[in-house]
């Protein structure tokens, strides 16, 4: 450090808060510059005689004697007043502690079945989200899939049929589409390792699947609107059946045809 | 063996004292001596620290053990004396941060070198231990300059504790030291050489 120490490092220094770099750097310095050590030494009498300066009041001489008294005071009310918070709801009569007994267990009972519920909601959200990627993945993949599905057909006489003795369900497909809209045909595949029958249509130029399974306990009853890489993932559920539809076609028009084949169900 | 006053006071009184206790009452004197300082009257000094420690006793239970007990309680005392009445007229006549931008001292930059005074009157006055004069320019420094100067040079803390205890981060407690000093040198030069001042 050639150039003269600021006024900031002079009390940095006098204060001891210089980085060791610092220190070392300041004291090659007032090593060269009597200017800066004699303003260092200046800074540092004048720390020295204001600490002393500063020292300038004592308490009473019976001052730490009625603190301590009013501490121990102070000290011994907050042990009493929490003790009876404590006591008297239990001790004061059986009822009350039984009231309590009662008030605590349901609060407990309550807390438990609120627990319960976030986490089935929890479970429940998760599995959705699992469920929609899975059959994203399927959708894609019978996009770019070269082989033809396993049943092609537009006719639904054909296509129901093929199924039987394939799924441990059965289901119905709607006598008339939406506008636009066609039957290709289908396959039969596995989502979450359960036997689904994946419907192939057409919407315009749009393809869409529409995987449908048999319904287990586990699944929410409501209606779920989702979007995963792009496209449009919309699940319903009827009596038995559960049913994801998965396209890039516009939503408006994904939700009429997941409509029709939700009322065919029933 | 010597005890300390507070232990040879408890041992007197035939009671033990507690965890709270052991660490707060060495800092008794320290604390009553802030206090004073900060309020400039003894029965509103023990008030602060009577108050300062009830709350911290009470607020025992929250403490950290083994992190900064005293910068705890000191910061309990100063946040204890803003709230108290003598505190906030202090804050009211003094809005340290505007008192600073009138006189032109904002930052660290206001003390260019040309500013350090090499004749150094006050030197001979510090050496002639004259406290009387330190001690009255103490007096007219504005309460936010006070604490960080009481804090720094009297009890010795660093400046992480420093900011601690008063909230502000370590540049504003730099400055404020060096605003603090600069203020004392510029009293005292007035003292000693009542026809010359220090330009700052």
């Amino acid at each position: 450090m050639t150039e003269h120490l600021s006024y900031l490092n002079l009390n940095s220094l006098v204060d001891g808060e210089l980085s060791a770099d610092e220190l070392a750097m300041a004291n090659v310095h007032l090593s060269q510059c009597p200017s800066c050590t004699s303003d260092a030494l200046r800074h540092s009498l004048l720390k020295s005689a204001m600490g002393k300066a500063g020292q300038r009041y004592l308490p009473a001489s019976d001052f730490q004697a009625r603190l301590l008294r009013r501490l121990r005071e102070d000290h011994s009310h907050q042990a009493v007043s929490q003790a009876d918070h404590v006591r008297p709801s239990v001790l004061r009569s059986p009822f009350y502690g039984w009231a309590a007994a009662v008030a605590l267990l349901l609060v407990c009972i309550g807390a438990v079945l609120v627990q319960h519920v976030g986490s089935r909601r929890a479970n429940a959200s998760a599995q959705y989200a699992a469920l929609a990627t899975e059959a994203c993945d399927q959708h894609i993949a019978a996009l770019a899939e070269n082989s033809p599905p396993d049943v092609i057909s537009s006719d639904r006489h054909t296509v129901k049929p093929w199924f039987q003795g394939k799924l441990p369900f059965s289901f119905n497909l709607p006598d008339n589409l939406p506008a636009g809209t066609t039957l290709d045909g289908a396959n039969l595949t596995y989502i979450h390792g359960r036997p689904t029958a994946q419907l192939l249509y057409s919407i315009g130029k749009h393809r869409v699947s529409v995987y449908l399974q048999q319904r287990s306990d586990d699944i929410s009853a409501s209606k779920l609107s989702t979007n995963r890489s792009g496209f449009h993932v919309i699940s319903f559920n009827t009596g038995d059946i559960s049913g994801i539809a998965v396209s890039d076609v516009e939503p408006a028009r994904l939700a009429d045809l997941v409509s029709i084949i939700e009322h065919a169900q029933n | 063996m010597t005890l300390l006053p507070w232990k040879r006071a408890d041992r007197e009184s035939g009671t033990q004292t507690s965890p709270f206790e052991e660490q707060a009452l060495p800092l008794l004197s320290s604390l009553y001596n802030i206090a004073f300082w900060l309020t400039r009257s003894s029965p509103d000094a023990e008030d602060l620290v009577q108050e300062t420690m009830l709350k911290a006793l009470r607020g025992f239970s929250s403490f950290e053990t083994g992190t900064n007990f005293k910068a705890w309680i000191f910061r309990i005392l100063r946040n204890t004396y803003l709230t108290s009445r003598s505190g906030l007229a202090a804050r009211r006549t003094v809005a340290l941060e505007d008192e600073l931008r009138e006189t032109g001292e904002s930052g660290p930059a206001q003390y260019p070198e040309a500013a350090i005074d090499h004749q150094t009157p006050e030197i001979n006055l510090i050496q002639m231990g004259d406290r009387v004069a330190l001690q009255a320019a103490m007096e007219n420094l504005p309460a936010p300059l006070l604490e960080v100067i009481l804090l720094c040079d009297v009890e010795e803390m660093k400046y992480k504790e420093i900011a601690t205890v008063l909230n502000i981060p370590i540049g504003t407690v730099m400055s404020r030291i060096a605003r603090a000093r600069a203020n004392i040198r510029r009293a005292l030069t007035r003292v000693f050489e009542p026809s010359t001042e220090i330009e700052l």
